[in-house]
């Protein structure tokens, strides 16, 4: 039971998420913790969605390696280390792979990837990258081949969006509403049946729909829902699942941020609602601090002078809005801050003196 | 015609970028320089967690398009008003729309439907520019702030998909209508906005990639905002500096690489970009109405020098 605590040295938690919004810094983080992780002796897998060309290098992944773990070469971890894999989801063909993987059949594969209503909209199906990620997630945590899992998660304008994701496409995919809304439509053979047995409000539903949607669209999306019905299911049950491997006492949620003031609101609301659900919040990550230098002297040289003044207020700046944000959460809140650093850190050795200062930080916080 | 007055005849801008880089301040700022040009100007944000009335300086607009500025609007758009709206001008009668909308169907087909979203936010555009929106006189512009890149250009092609998909019926018709207004260049404008770092430098450069391969079209302008100032010649150098300056060594360490992450990254915008683009200083003020005023100021500024610039050859 780690209860939000995260120890990347110990072997809890098992399972790490890493949320935020989008362009805070997420996947090096998760990636840096994977490699202290593995120092430390643990067989570690990594799963990322966005990484920059130049981490893709230094952990070896690429598109081509879609889905796969790939083993990142570790060797200046020293002995005692453990495996490290890495792996990169991308969207693209994404609910292609899905129904490739769950048709019962060929001829249901093909019915569905030829329906006119899949290859137009489906596969741009808002959270469908979401959905992949935690069904990807549940099957190798099932599997039980790593001590820990660091899941870095996709990039999304509100971290939020990340958990809901799941849930929205089940819901939308779920046999039930959609398939009582358009079978009374439509017979067996594809074409519309003037009964129905939805009464008043589904007389209602069913001009609103004729009226809005049009009947092709209909036709079409009743054919998908219906080829889609086998696989449904597992749909639902499996997402049942993974909410409970999210949920897990030993699931542990990092929040990443950036600084300054003006994040504080966005961070607080997302802390709030990852507790309000149930999940474990631990460390905050404040990431890209720039250091606080202090009173500098008044420089002569005008140019210098306004860079001089820029990082002395960029630091002033970033030291009160931790200040505040310290001041907001509650007293048992872990928050962990991160200089800016020079330069992305991306190769192996960088990365890893970076795990090595998180987990620094965490273990002079206890 | 310079640049900015190009920019602000057109009736849609789309500003977008990845996230963090910047959008909103920038929108404002597009918002303020084409209102002061005598444009009727509405600002566009669909984010839930309204943000753009802060950098305005006015209180949450609720959801109606309230004036802000002369000549400057502000509204927080849910593409459900939008959805919701024509389901009433179709059904028109009260209670059955009423009835249709509390069901749980009708919900997930708002939430689930591919692309409904996105065409709705911008048939309401299309629909201000047109004068057509009960309460709000026809405006000239209006200003998007338009989610991450990603989504960027989905937003962007997913009308045309979508009236691919349907063929028949109310949305197809706004779906087609709005296709055509966003693949209009001279209707619809995008400016892209990024940092000078890796990720949304790359990011950059696939939206540009994708507006080309998709809907043929370029970016109008591309603005590299948050940019470190460069180091006085002096202190370009790793070797010690004048210590008589009183600025600390590391200090000036780090200015010199987030510098230098900068200019790799400039240069290469400068082999894989061309086209219209702009570089915005990394400024000494919070986030607000009072960064806003700078960078609209200093992006008057630039695209000005680009205007001499182009004029100069």
């Amino acid at each position: 039971m780690s209860d939000g605590r995260l120890d990347l040295r110990s072997d809890q938690p098992p399972l790490v998420i890493v949320v935020g919004s989008g362009g805070v810094g997420k996947t090096t983080l998760a990636a840096a913790m994977g490699l202290e992780s593995a120092a430390a002796g643990r067989d570690t897998l990594v799963m990322t969605f966005d990484p920059s060309l130049r981490l893709k290098d230094a952990l070896g992944v690429s598109a081509a390696s879609e889905d796969e773990e790939i083993a990142v070469p570790t060797a200046e971890l020293g002995s005692g280390a453990g495996r490290l894999d890495a792996s990169l989801l991308q969207a693209g063909r994404t609910f292609d792979r899905l129904v490739e993987r769950y048709a019962p059949d060929a001829a249901a594969r093909d019915r569905i990837l030829g329906n006119r209503f899949y290859t137009h909209l489906a596969s741009h199906l808002g959270g469908i990258l979401e959905y992949m990620a935690v069904e990807r997630l549940y099957e190798v945590a099932s599997e039980q081949r790593y001590d820990r899992i660091i899941l870095d998660t996709p990039p999304t304008t509100q971290a939020i969006d990340f958990l809901e994701a799941p849930e929205r496409i089940v819901s939308f995919l779920d046999s039930g509403a959609l398939q009582i809304a358009l079978r009374p439509w439509f017979g067996d053979s594809g074409r519309l049946r003037a009964t129905s047995g939805l009464g008043f409000v589904g007389k209602g539903l069913e001009r609103f729909l004729d009226r809005i949607v049009g009947l092709q669209l209909l036709r079409d999306m009743s054919e998908f829902f219906r080829a889609f019905g086998p696989l449904f299911d597992g749909f639902r049950e499996r997402a049942d699942k993974v909410r409970e491997l999210l949920a897990a006492r030993d699931t542990v949620f990092v929040l990443v941020t950036g600084p300054g003031e003006t994040r504080i609101p966005d961070t607080l609301f997302f802390a709030r609602r990852l507790r309000e659900a149930g999940y474990r919040l631990g460390p905050i990550v404040v990431n890209r601090v720039h250091p606080d230098f202090g009173v500098v002297e008044p420089v002569v040289d005008g140019a210098a002078g306004d860079g001089v003044e820029l990082f002395r207020w960029l630091g002033a700046s970033h030291r009160g809005g931790l200040a505040e944000l310290r001041r907001l959460l509650p007293d048992d809140q872990m928050l962990v801050a991160l200089p800016v650093e020079k330069d992305e850190p991306t190769d192996l050795r960088s990365l890893h003196a970076l795990g090595a200062r998180i987990q620094a930080q965490l273990e002079g916080a206890r | 015609m310079s640049l900015f007055d190009r920019l602000a005849a057109r009736r849609l801008i789309v500003v977008t970028g990845k996230g963090g880089v910047g959008k909103s301040a920038m929108t404002a700022a597009l918002g303020h320089g084409l209102a002061a040009r005598g444009r009727r100007t509405l600002v566009l944000e669909v984010d839930p967690r309204e943000n753009l009335h802060q950098l305005l300086d006015v209180p949450p607009s609720g959801g109606d398009a309230v004036e802000v500025a002369p000549n400057l609007l502000l509204q927080n758009l849910k593409p459900r008003q939008v959805v919701d709206w024509v389901v009433r001008k179709q059904v028109k009668i009260e209670m059955l729309v009423k009835r249709v909308q509390q069901s749980p169907i009708y919900h997930r087909f708002v939430e689930g439907a591919p692309g409904l979203k996105e065409m709705a936010i911008l048939g309401h555009a299309l629909r201000l520019v047109r004068g057509e929106t009960p309460g709000v006189d026809a405006v000239d512009t209006v200003i998007l702030d338009a989610p991450a890149t990603g989504h960027g250009i989905y937003l962007l092609t997913a009308s045309g998909l979508f009236s691919e998909a349907i063929g028949e019926g109310p949305f197809a018709d706004m779906a087609r209508e709005v296709a055509e207004f966003t693949a209009d260049a001279d209707a619809t404008g995008v400016v892209l906005v990024t940092l000078a770092e890796e990720m949304p430098v790359q990011e950059a450069i696939e939206l540009r990639q994708a507006l080309e391969e998709k809907l043929d079209r370029q970016p109008e302008l591309l603005v590299v905002n948050g940019v470190y100032p460069a180091l006085p010649a002096a202190k370009v150098a790793d070797a010690a500096n004048d210590a008589t300056d009183g600025a600390p060594e590391e200090l000036l360490d780090l200015w010199r690489h987030r510098r230098a992450v900068n200019e790799r990254e400039l240069a290469r915008l400068e082999r894989r970009w061309s086209g219209p683009r702009v570089e915005l200083p990394l400024l000494p003020v919070d986030r607000g109405p009072a960064l806003v005023a700078d960078l609209g100021g200093l992006l008057d500024e630039a695209l000005a020098a680009l205007d001499a610039e182009e004029g100069g050859r």
